[in-house]
């Protein structure tokens, strides 16, 4: 967030507070991409991240005044977006882990950009137990340090870096060559924790 | 490899941005809400309200408990006043039947010679 972004945002905040419903109407319009797009990678389902990101949002409305900043606005977001979504999963049916298909590459060899690589990651990464799921977002999609991390979803810092390192190993083979996709299994996902 | 798996997965979950329609779909249902809601009081006034309403009673209180003690005191200050005249009056009337008989003395003697 750049400087100019934040006066703005501290600009809309202190007139949201005041009642000004257009100023909260620019809060929600620059930081729905952040909710909206936690609540799709989290729930893997876009009408009920649409719907938890409306929740996410009348709560705001009516938490407004213990917001103190920008930063803590979006702090804010992503703490009460991941929480709702964990509240979600945990009430929805668990699932079982799959099973990749034998020697489907998912990658073409090379491209910067291979959109059936990032569809099936994003299917990986929606797979994954709720806990790790939400720090491969924070880290990935919100690019947050692993401190931070642990801050918005008040983990220890080394249970951040273990979710962490053990979903980029079940994430690596995803990236990698044929001949390392076979038998790949997302043991993880299994007691949906 | 990681650098790269890095890179995929910034690109696989970029952020999407649910569009126009959403904002408006947040701003409806946010009208709709009671306007006694919409927002809430900071909670340092919520706190300076808890207070001030809790002097307000712990004042009534006192002063209530203050105006009863008052009125003991006063029907004591009352009891005290009738116990002192009932116990002059008895005084005085002793007092007044002590010089009655002393005023007529001999009109025993004189009526018993």
């Amino acid at each position: 967030m750049t400087e100019a972004d934040t006066c703005t945002t501290e600009d809309s905040l202190s007139r949201a507070l005041a009642g000004e419903s257009a100023a909260f109407t620019a809060l929600v319009r620059k930081h729905q991409c952040l909710v909206y797009s936690l609540g799709l990678r989290m729930l893997s389902d876009r009408h009920k991240a649409e719907d938890l990101a409306q929740d996410v949002f009348l709560q705001l409305h009516r938490s407004l005044a213990s917001i103190e900043s920008a930063a803590h606005l979006s702090f804010w977001l992503r703490k009460v977006t991941i929480n709702r979504a964990i509240d979600r999963l945990r009430r929805e049916p668990r699932y079982e882990a799959l099973l990749l298909q034998e020697g489907v590459y998912l990658g073409s060899d090379a491209s910067d950009d291979d959109p059936l690589l990032q569809r099936r990651l994003r299917d990986l990464v929606g797979r994954l137990p709720p806990a790790p799921r939400a720090v491969v977002l924070l880290r990935y999609q919100e690019d947050l340090d692993p401190t931070e991390i642990a801050r918005s979803l008040s983990m220890p810092i080394n249970t951040v870096k273990s979710h962490l390192k053990r979903s980029l190993a079940i994430l690596r083979p995803a990236a990698a060559r044929p001949a390392q996709l076979r038998n790949l299994t997302l043991p993880l996902a299994r007691n949906g924790q | 490899m990681t650098n790269n798996l890095d890179d995929e997965l910034h690109r696989a979950l970029r952020a999407v941005d649910p569009g126009e329609e959403f904002t408006l779909r947040v701003t409806e249902r946010i009208a709709q809400q009671p306007m006694h809601s919409r927002y809430s009081v900071p909670p340092a006034y919520r706190w300076l309200s808890v207070a001030v309403l809790t002097g307000i009673v712990l004042a009534a209180l006192i002063a209530h408990d203050q105006r009863l003690r008052h009125e003991q005191q006063g029907l004591e200050a009352r009891r005290q006043l009738i116990e002192a005249l009932r116990v002059t009056g008895e005084k005085l009337d002793l007092a007044y039947r002590v010089v009655n008989d002393d005023a007529h003395p001999a009109s025993g003697e004189n009526s018993g010679a």
